[in-house]
């Protein structure tokens, strides 16, 4: 699903070099789910934004879904992002000013469905995380909690083969916290890949295996697998 | 298209998107306006005089000796004026079209002090004078020579012809202008005049009067101490010939100072100074709204764009292109100013209507109202597309960024 091989990210600001990533490599197979935790400043969101092709990277070669997206131009980054991501972010990011309905809609309208068939995936998907009934709110309206299911629902409607999540429980108490990683971990039962960046050791514990980032390197002991999955993978 | 999700979004957030509408909306009921009030002076000014403008030039002479003799004087200085080399012809007159200063009478198709005379235009003339002023006879005949009588200082008495443009004319005979050749209208109530030509154009002295293009030719020579000729030219040679004209008269009789020699460019200049400024005043004013306006709009949408950086980012994220934000931008202002302009057209229709019954104004034409939704749509389009492209520039790995 996920392939990258030494990639490295270095940031340039003058004469001051910043490596976030050296070296990295890093295999992700269908269906997996996978935490990604390490300290501040680590790499984890440098990664996790080349993993969703939101930056580009200084080297090294990484292929999705099987397909180089190496250099790929910002068009075919943004429909590879639209067709095969679902993004799920740690303040949410929900539109403000747009109801539920309208925020599922964004990535579909980006996709170019029709009305239909757009309404259909809308309902379908918030359905699936419990807020049909509310589509007509706004995310103001909404707990924390349910603003992240509705950002779930967002990331879910275009059906994407790779979810990334970043901290998505990182704004929630730990009751809802609870609630959103039962539903991303029902994602990833009904077969969608997940990446998950989290810096909580519990949550990173419910991901089939755990990659640690450390000085932009996937630290030594990298892979592990949890016992507590060990029976349900 | 996002057009629903963009209003509905508006529609929560709308304050700034109202006074921007409002903004395009007085902008267009002036700017409209404003260009009906330029489009009116502007015909004003352009209405042709029916003289040949470019090759005319006027002098005027002032007699003070103690033994200076008028009549004299314009006969010889009428005499060496038409043997100037370059001129074409010349003549003595009471006054100038356009110059603001000048004579009228009352003319009347039937005698009688109880009938009210329309009101024209009088110029003494010569019999050079339709030559000098390059004017087209198309009726009847100039004036002859015999015609052509001194005029007492303070008299009564009219001499018995007169050449008529064809609009004082229309206005005698409204049933058919040209029957007015050979007929007999009445000045000062009760005298007979003949009509014995008529010109096909000419103008009166007053560019705002109702009756400018109404005009009468007297044939008369004037005794004053104070004249003026106007002056012919071949063409191209007027500018050349101006200062050996005021040269010569002013060598020919030391008893008189010549002053005032102007050409006709210059006092159609300064008869439509007036307009002209305000044409430009206008135009100024419609420049400022609209740059305002402009900067109101690019006000809005950085703001907007600053305000939105993070949301920018994570459409990004979800796969909008750099040209959907683009696009995003460019809907959102195309819908306020079509808010705009909407309103401003009712604006414009009322405040022209409002214009028209309080200042006598003309109605604005059909075709300013769409040609004026359609420019400041395009001035909207144009104000907004720096801080769209902005937009389109903020990079998707803002979505997560945490500050």
């Amino acid at each position: 699903m996920l392939s990258m091989q030494n990639i490295s990210m270095v940031y340039r600001a003058g004469l001051v070099e910043t490596h976030a990533l050296r070296n990295f490599s890093l295999e992700v197979e269908e269906g997996d789910f996978v935490s990604v935790t390490g300290p501040s400043g680590s790499g984890k969101t440098t990664f996790l934004n080349i993993a969703g092709l939101l930056e580009r990277f200084t080297d090294g070669r990484y292929e999705l879904d099987g397909r180089d997206v190496s250099s790929l131009s910002d068009k075919e980054s943004s429909a590879v992002r639209n067709e095969k991501i679902g993004f799920v972010f740690q303040s949410f990011n929900l539109i403000p000013d747009l109801n539920l309905f309208d925020n599922v809609d964004v990535p579909l309208r980006y996709r170019g469905f029709n009305a239909n068939e757009r309404k259909k995936r809308i309902e379908t998907v918030l359905e699936t995380v419990g807020l049909a009934s509310r589509m007509k709110h706004l995310p103001s309206q909404l707990s924390g909690g349910q603003q992240q299911r509705v950002a779930i629902a967002r990331a879910l409607a275009g059906k994407p083969r790779l979810m990334l999540a970043d901290e998505p429980t990182g704004n929630l108490d730990s009751k809802m916290a609870l609630g959103v990683m039962e539903l991303i971990s029902e994602i990833n039962r009904n077969g969608t890949t997940i990446i998950m960046v989290t810096h909580d050791p519990e949550l990173a514990k419910m991901a089939n295996r755990n990659v640690h980032i450390l000085d932009g390197r996937v630290s030594n002991g990298d892979i592990e697998v949890p016992l507590s999955k060990v029976a349900t993978a | 298209m996002e057009i629903g999700p963009i209003w509905r979004a508006m529609m929560r957030n709308k304050t700034g998107a109202i006074l921007i509408a409002l903004q395009i909306a007085v902008t267009m009921a002036i700017m409209v306006n404003a260009i009906s009030i330029m489009q009116e002076k502007s015909r004003m000014m352009s209405r042709p005089s029916g003289l040949d403008e470019h090759n005319l030039f006027t002098i005027q002479s002032v007699g003070f000796a103690d033994d200076f003799n008028e009549r004299v004087t314009i006969e010889e200085d009428l005499a060496a004026l038409r043997a100037m080399p370059g001129v074409v012809n010349a003549f003595q007159t009471n006054a100038i079209p356009l110059s603001g200063s000048g004579w009228s009478m009352g003319l009347q198709t039937e005698p009688g002090a109880e009938i009210d005379g329309t009101g024209v235009g009088l110029y003494f003339v010569d019999e050079h004078a339709l030559d000098t002023y390059g004017v087209n006879l198309i009726a009847g005949e100039n004036f002859s020579p015999t015609d052509i009588t001194w005029r007492e200082l303070v008299t009564n008495v009219w001499p018995g012809k007169t050449i008529l443009t064809v609009a004082m004319a229309e206005t005698l005979f409204p049933d058919d202008a040209m029957s007015a050749l050979g007929k007999t209208v009445y000045i000062n109530d009760t005298q007979p005049i003949t009509v014995t030509g008529i010109i096909e154009k000419m103008q009166g002295s007053w560019p705002s009067w109702d009756g400018f293009e109404r005009v009468m030719l007297v044939p008369h020579l004037l005794p004053w101490e104070d004249t003026q000729y106007l002056i012919r030219t071949e063409p191209g040679m007027r500018d050349e010939l101006m200062p050996q004209v005021e040269e010569m008269l002013a060598e020919t009789n030391k008893g008189r100072i010549v002053r005032r020699m102007r050409s006709m460019d210059e006092i159609r200049e300064r008869a439509y100074r007036d307009e002209s400024s305000m044409i430009k005043i206008l135009t100024f004013t419609i420049a400022l709204l609209v740059a305002v306006t402009s900067l109101g709009i690019v006000g809005l949408a950085s703001f907007s764009v600053n305000r939105r950086t993070k949301q920018i980012g994570t459409r990004r994220a979800l796969g909008a292109t750099r040209v959907a934000i683009l696009r995003y931008f460019m809907t959102e202002n195309f819908i306020i100013s079509l808010l705009g302009v909407s309103l401003g057209a009712a604006l414009t229709i009322g405040l022209n209507i409002l214009m028209i019954e309080t200042f006598a104004l003309t109605r604005i034409a059909w075709y300013l109202v769409p040609a004026a939704m359609l420019i400041l749509l395009g001035i909207g389009q144009a104000a907004v597309l720096g801080p769209a492209r902005r937009a389109s520039s903020v990079p998707p790995a803002v979505a997560t960024r945490t500050v």
